[in-house]
């Protein structure tokens, strides 16, 4: 498959690029690693007229703690590689569910050699009616995400139901991630949760003049666990997957005072489970029980979302997502007490 | 110790260090001056009727050099038979499933090409498809093909007789029917094809394939032009499976397009296009009926299977017997009757492939196991029960001349704890096997035998001239081996010139396992001709009897007193300088029965040898996921002889993860109205290299009577019976028989859940 034919941009400053972002506006795209961006272009899913690659902005690649005024966070740049996420000792102790989450991306050579976070978060949604070559998508009507009227995964749906297989926003997402949208003279801060706009066509809330110049993790205190599922140890998208935080209650440490569970691949967006979540308040970190009701809460919450269109069956998804946030509920359960227990011991001493 | 001195040998592949280091050139990596870039237009309808097809406005763009059609095809057929030539390289009437191919552009470059096809302006009239084999036959709407009513394509009817008297004196009897879906190849090569017409007007062409000769005969055919005109020339190949078969519509194309325009003309196949326009490994839904006597032996089987064969007939005859011919080898049945039906449908067209009936083969092994738990034998005496013998005959009267699939078993029992293991494992853990054979070549014909050329060199050195061809599995290493061997060279004094259609002579090809049987047994006679004219000579000069001679390392000395001795080099330069030849040929024919024809006679020697395989893989089910985890995979087959251990057991380790890993846990398509859905790497599950068990290969050898050095068919029993065993280990280890493949997650999960409610604790 060919990529069409671009203006391609190289801007040496983040300056620079926003001034080309501001210029080109919808007719450009940016460029990270490309591994989600050229796949689509080589498709001729969409066909930017100029690319503006993000390849000389060093400055956007690093993974930092912030401590200033009070603040406890894990600043991560706009270009910063999975392969530096995956070796951060940081991320690996604050943020271990990200960790999980970009182990699993791809294959070790996507990670290592261009894939970004960034990219991650704003990859596309995917569907197997969607995510094909020109070829099999001609001969019949297009979809709503091709710019048609029809949907082929979910009958007579008046939108499109394509799905959002990001490991790393479902992680960020459970990490109650909040990330930065820069544009030429000025910036916003969106939580990640609050990024999503529940259309499959265009799943982000942001512009075409904007970028991503950083994702901000609180450190909380908690504990993290992210759990997915697919046929396939690498090279596989997930089919479901499970990001958790479990924050234990200063009062009675084995306790949990909040909870986060979000599911991914099986909707728009990573779905915040709140219900499931909120079941959870005042519950012991080893209650079993309420695991699984938690995950059987945040299946049927699943269940009303997710449409057949990445693989396997529903019914099967459907079941993983409860067994996916139990597993990641007790794994994060237990690191919590494992660290409360640490913690007491140090007390005593 | 064996006598040989390269025979039998772990030698690294003559090829492999060029592979490893990316040096290799395959069809794609060809550029030929002035080359332009051909692209086939084809029909994203799965049943549709061509009412108009219109290239004007296609070969307006500046750059563009043909557009072909049906119109410039005079409406050649292909078909692997007389009786199956349904094929039209460009369809002129109708298309018959998505990818069928309805033109074709040749432009300067790829851009240019895309733009054409997209302006070739085909009017359909949309015909109602069907995707169902069974609903195929029942359908009222137009057929997919009209000379074939009920869209029935290949009937193939095996009766031994008295099958209903052994039914009735059977001692317990089961039917059982099991379901696999079409799957794919997914040959690390996608297809290619370079064709040029030089200046005599010879069709020179490079592509894979499965044997040279199998695509020059149909391209001379179809272009009308004598066969030494057509120059099937050799290239590297990345992989077959019986998916390079036949010839492809892009031969074709690719070559008239290469006759407009005189200009070579390249084809380059998207990963789509591998998967849904060459060849497809069929879909079935077998029904096995099994009685045994007391003691769990065979009496008598019936089974009839129907076969999803896509839009056209492909081998069709061919892969609808395989399925039962190899489990009529590996198993004794008493009596037998097989019906096999190959349906049309609008899906891509199926055709040979290395685990024949993925379903097929593990139902039958499924259904012994219930018949052993059932009267209460072991899995492992269940087979020795019924397991083929040396000096038997199969039920469509095969002699076996060798067969030691009972020492298979044993080893492979030992190897693995099979007998500790069974039934004593944890829940969720369990353990199974399988046993296959497969046929060490078809009847084919004139094309049944090869014959090789051998010529000295006067620096001492030996070219050698075959028509074999090597698909990946190692056969020019094999030919090298052979040579070498016989002339008492080393490997490096070698030179190969195969898979040449003007330089060597005909050659079955290797997609019935019988390269080495029949083409490498044709090397080696050529060169033991060879060499008794070298030791004609030098028997003169060291004033002995040639037959007290032997040749090694580049010596031919007295087998009794090796201090007398002459080099090879020197023996060929004093032949040249005596006016005595120093080349040789020769040749092999396996006597098959020819009067053996698939359907209409399916009876009689079907070819000299068959290998026999049995494998046991160990496995854990994660109850919660459904999710399987090979512990292990212990694969054993009687190769008749080990020519290359190291290639043998890279073709057993390739043999579990396509038949086992992959063609049992995870691949399959899916589609929506005929369209593949999961036509590329990404979304079809092959297994990764770190998704694979420790595998342990174990060589057992027969030696073969008419095999070379006894070596016969090596691997592909283990391919098949890998089947078998994953579905028998996984269903061990769940307590639930499984009978419908590829066994993923979902399914298991929903044996276990639904054996939970069953027998509530
Ligand atoms: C074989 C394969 C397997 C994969 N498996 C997985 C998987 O298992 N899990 C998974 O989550 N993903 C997977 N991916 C998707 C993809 O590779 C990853 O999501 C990767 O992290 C994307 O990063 P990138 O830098 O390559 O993004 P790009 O392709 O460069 O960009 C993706 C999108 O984000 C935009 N973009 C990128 N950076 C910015 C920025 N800073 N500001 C604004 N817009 C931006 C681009 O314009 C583009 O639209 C897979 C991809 C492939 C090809
Ligand atoms: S969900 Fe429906 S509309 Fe969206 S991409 Fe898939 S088929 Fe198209």
């Amino acid at each position: 498959m060919r990529l069409p034919r671009f203006e391609y941009l190289g801007p040496k400053t983040l300056e620079g690029a926003l001034d080309l972002m501001a210029t080109h506006r919808d007719d450009a795209k940016i460029l990270a690693g490309g591994t989600d961006l050229l796949v689509r272009m080589k498709k001729g899913l969409i066909r930017p007229k100029t690319i503006i690659s993000l390849k000389a902005l060093d400055e956007l690649a690093y993974i930092k703690r912030d401590t200033r005024e009070n603040r406890n966070n894990i600043l991560i740049g706009g270009r910063t590689l999975i392969a530096d996420i995956i070796a951060s000792d940081l991320v690996q102790r604050k943020a271990p569910a990200l960790s999980r989450a970009c182990e699993r991306i791809g294959a070790i050579t996507l990670q290592h050699f261009v894939g970004t976070l960034a990219g991650n978060i704003l990859q596309d949604n995917r569907c197997w009616h969607y995510n094909q070559s020109q070829f099999h998508r001609s001969g019949r009507g297009a979809c709503h995400k091709d710019g048609g009227k029809i949907c082929y995964a979910r009958q007579d749906s008046d939108r499109c139901n394509s799905t959002c297989q990001s490991d790393g926003a479902t992680a960020l997402m459970a990490l109650n991630a909040s990330i930065t949208l820069q544009r030429k003279g000025g910036r916003r801060r969106v939580d990640l949760a609050d990024f999503y706009t529940n259309d499959g066509i265009a799943p982000h809330a942001i512009e075409s003049h904007e970028l991503l110049t950083q994702i901000c993790i609180p450190i909380q205190g908690g504990q993290s666990a992210y759990k997915r599922l697919s046929y396939r140890s690498a090279i596989d998208y997930p089919l479901v997957c499970a990001g958790v935080l479990l924050i234990p209650s200063t009062a009675s440490p084995t306790e949990i005072s909040e909870a986060r569970i979000v599911v991914g691949a099986m909707g728009r967006s990573p779905l915040y489970m709140a219900a499931a979540s909120a079941s959870l308040g005042g519950k012991k970190l080893d209650d079993t029980d309420a695991f699984q009701k938690a995950g059987k809460a945040a299946m049927d919450t699943a269940a009303t979302f997710a449409v057949h269109n990445v693989g396997s069956t529903l019914e099967y998804r459907y079941a993983m997502v409860a067994e996916m946030v139990f597993q990641a509920l007790t794994e994060a359960g237990e690191a919590a007490r494992e660290t409360g227990q640490k913690a007491a011991n140090k007390g005593v001493q | 110790m064996s006598e040989y001195a390269i025979i039998g040998k772990r030698m690294p592949r003559v090829d492999s260090r060029a592979k490893v280091m990316g040096k290799t050139k395959f069809t794609a990596d060809l550029n030929l001056p002035n080359m332009l870039v051909g692209k086939i237009k084809r029909s994203p309808h799965a049943h549709a009727r061509i009412i108009h097809n219109d290239t004007t406005k296609a070969k307006a763009p500046p750059g563009v050099m043909s557009v072909v059609t049906g119109k410039d095809t005079a409406g050649v057929k292909w078909g692997v038979f007389a009786y199956t030539r349904d094929q039209q390289f460009i369809q002129t009437d109708k298309a018959r499933y998505i990818g069928d191919e309805v033109a074709g552009v040749a432009a300067i470059d790829e851009e240019t090409a895309l733009k054409a096809l997209d302006l070739i302006e085909v009017e359909y009239e949309i015909l109602p498809p069907v995707f169902d084999p069974m609903e195929a036959m029942t359908m009222e709407t137009e057929l997919i093909h009209t000379e074939f009513p009920n869209n029935i394509n290949i009937h193939v009817n095996i009766d031994t007789g008295q099958v209903d008297e052994n039914f009735a004196k059977a001692h317990y009897i089961r039917e059982d029917t099991f379901v696999a879906p079409e799957e794919s190849y997914f040959q690390a090569e996608p297809y290619a094809v370079v064709a040029r017409f030089d200046s005599e007007d010879c069709l020179e062409i490079w592509c894979p394939n499965g044997g040279p000769h199998m695509k020059s005969k149909p391209l001379s055919n179809a272009f009308k032009i004598p066969l030494h005109r057509v120059k099937v020339r050799k290239i590297a190949i990345g992989g077959a499976f019986g998916g390079r078969s036949e010839i492809c519509p892009a031969d074709y194309i690719c070559a008239l397009l290469a006759k407009k325009t005189g200009r070579p003309v390249k084809i380059k196949f998207t990963r789509e296009e591998n998967t849904i326009a060459t060849r497809q490994g069929h879909a079935m839904i077998t029904t096995h009926r099994t009685g045994v006597d007391q003691e769990g032996r065979v009496l008598a089987r019936e089974t009839t299977c129907y076969m999803d064969g896509g839009a056209y007939s492909s081998t069709g005859p061919i892969a609808t017997s395989v399925p039962f011919l190899s489990m009529e080898q590996a198993y004794r049945m008493g009596s037998v009757r097989y019906n096999g039906y190959r349906i049309y449908t609008n899906k891509p067209i199926r055709g040979m492939i290395r685990v024949h009936g993925r379903g097929f083969a593990a139902g039958l092994d499924t259904q012994l196991d219930m018949i052993a738990a059932h009267l209460n034998i072991d899995p492992v005496e269940m087979r020795l029960k019924n397991s083929r013998q040396q000096g038997e005959y199969t039920s469509t009267k095969s002699f076996v001349a060798s067969c030691a699939m009972d020492e298979t078993i044993h080893k492979a029992v030992a190897k693995s704890g099979f007998s500790e293991k069974f039934g004593n494992l944890p829940p969720f853990h369990g353990i199974g096997m399988g046993t296959n054979s497969v046929q060490t070549g078809f009847p084919m014909g004139i094309r049944g035998g090869s014959q090789a050329f051998i010529k000295f060199n006067e620096d001492g050195e030996a070219t050698v001239m075959s028509g074999v061809v090597d698909n990946g599995q190692g056969n020019d290493n094999m030919v090298v081996q052979i040579a070498a061997e016989e002339l008492g060279l080393l490997p490096e004094d070698i030179h190969l010139v195969s898979a040449d259609t003007e330089t060597t002579a005909s050659d079955p090809g290797s997609y019935s396992q019988v390269s080495t049987f029949v083409g490498g047994q044709a090397v080696k006679i050529a060169a033991q001709n060879c060499r008794a004219k070298l030791f004609d000579v030098a028997a003169k000069v060291l004033k002995v009897e040639p037959s007290t001679l032997a040749a090694k390392n580049r010596l031919i000395f007295v087998k009794d007193t090796p201090e007398i001795c002459i080099p090879i080099k020197k023996v060929v330069r004093i032949s040249l300088l005596n006016f005595t030849s120093v080349n040789a040929e020769g040749g092999y024919w396996p006597r098959v029965d020819m009067k053996r024809e698939w359907v209409s006679n399916p009876y009689g020697q079907m070819c000299e040898a068959f290998s026999f395989g049995t494998t046991i893989v160990e496995v854990k089910v994660n109850p919660a996921t459904g999710q399987v985890t090979v512990l292990n995979a212990t694969a054993a087959q009687d190769v008749g002889y080990a020519l290359n251990p190291l290639v043998l057991e890279g073709q057993f380790e390739g043999s579990i993860a396509m038949g086992g890993q992959g063609g049992m846990l995870t691949e399959y398509h899916e589609w929506k109205e005929g369209r593949c859905l999961n036509p590329t790497m990404l979304d079809y599950k092959l297994p990764l290299a770190c998704d694979m068990p420790p595998i342990h290969s174990i060589m057992v050898e027969s030696i073969d009577p008419k095999g070379p050095y006894g070596a016969k068919e090596a691997a592909m029993s283990i391919a098949m019976s890998a089947a078998q065993a994953y579905a028998a280990a996984v269903s061990n280890a769940i307590g639930v028989y499984m009978d419908s493949f590829p066994l993923t997650p979902d399914k298991i999960l929903a044996a276990i859940k639904a054996k939970e409610n069953k027998e509530p604790e």
